[in-house]
């Protein structure tokens, strides 16, 4: 039987402690969410100062980088090319949804938004890093 | 002819019998139910210090819940799944905390409504989950925000979810 890797509350703190470390290191206010490879909610921190809109859309990021296995960075590139690619259901294809991958399998994805989209990156990429 | 005779008549007869028979929900109460003012959002500290609680009291009795924590505007603040934790009941822990803030008061007194006080209307208002288990945390006299809990029985997700809400306000 094929066993695959899952993600732990414990390593959802982790990447989420680390993303948000980012996040005030640069004095900026996000929603970071973590989701688990079928697009469901693992965990999510709004920090104070992130507006209700930005759960909402950290969430929708990390669901289109966990179901796709691709960064939103990845899809926004390719939608600014082929704008068909907009009617791709349940795609948010902005910048700041990154894939957790692990050992060659995707886990999940962390979606950030609350700052410009290369910065959302940025913290996410940032607690991605912290899980070694 | 003679069948819709006796239609009105029947009509008639049943409502004058439920005339005689007081409806509670007519009583015009003299003060406001529930009147908790909605203070300021909770911060991301505490709304964690909630979860922590939660997590901690979940794990001593060996349960897997999703937990999550609403500001007094009825925005997602905080969330944590459990490892195990059942994937239906993430929308479950959310829509508590929600509800529990939108209408200030526990989801248990939807429960209860609807089962022991046969209010089966309280279903069609908006946004109503008829479940326990979502608590609101209020302080300084002034709502803050709420804790939902899903993924066991109402029972079991009340007990966690009071264990967070009592992290963060003495009853």
């Amino acid at each position: 039987m094929k066993q695959r890797p899952m993600l732990t509350l414990e390593d959802c703190k982790q990447i989420s402690a680390a993303a948000e470390a980012e996040a005030k290191k640069n004095s900026w206010n996000v929603c970071i969410a973590i989701l688990d490879d079928g697009g469901h909610l693992l965990h999510l921190a709004r920090m104070d100062g992130a507006t209700p809109a930005n759960a909402r859309i950290a969430v929708e990021k990390g669901r289109t980088a966990a179901e796709t296995r691709r960064s939103t960075a990845n899809w926004q590139e390719r939608v600014a090319k082929r704008i068909e690619l907009l009617r791709m259901p349940e795609v948010t294809p902005v910048q700041g949804g990154v894939p957790i991958v692990f050992d060659g399998t995707c886990v999940g994805a962390v979606g950030v938004s609350g700052v410009q989209s290369h910065e959302d990156e940025q913290i996410a990429a940032a607690g991605i890093k912290a899980l070694g | 002819m003679n069948r819709l005779l006796f239609a009105a008549v029947a009509a008639t007869l049943a409502f004058g019998a439920a005339a005689q028979q007081a409806n509670p929900r007519d009583a015009v109460p003299d003060k406001m139910p529930n009147d908790i003012p909605y203070g300021p959002p909770i911060s991301l500290a505490r709304a964690q210090q909630a979860i922590t609680a939660a997590v901690a009291e979940s794990q001593k009795r060996g349960w897997k819940l999703n937990i999550a924590v609403y500001d007094s505007g009825a925005n997602l603040v905080a969330f944590a799944r459990m490892d195990g934790a059942q994937l239906g009941s993430v929308q479950i822990a959310e829509h508590k905390a929600r509800a529990a803030v939108k209408y200030r008061r526990e989801t248990k007194a939807f429960e209860s409504g609807v089962q022991e006080g046969n209010n089966h209307y309280l279903l069609t208002l908006d946004d109503v989950i008829a479940s326990r288990g979502g608590i609101p945390i209020v302080e300084n006299g002034q709502m803050i925000g709420a804790v939902g809990c899903s993924g066991g029985t109402g029972s079991q997700d009340e007990v966690v979810c009071k264990a967070g809400a009592d992290a963060l306000m003495k009853r």
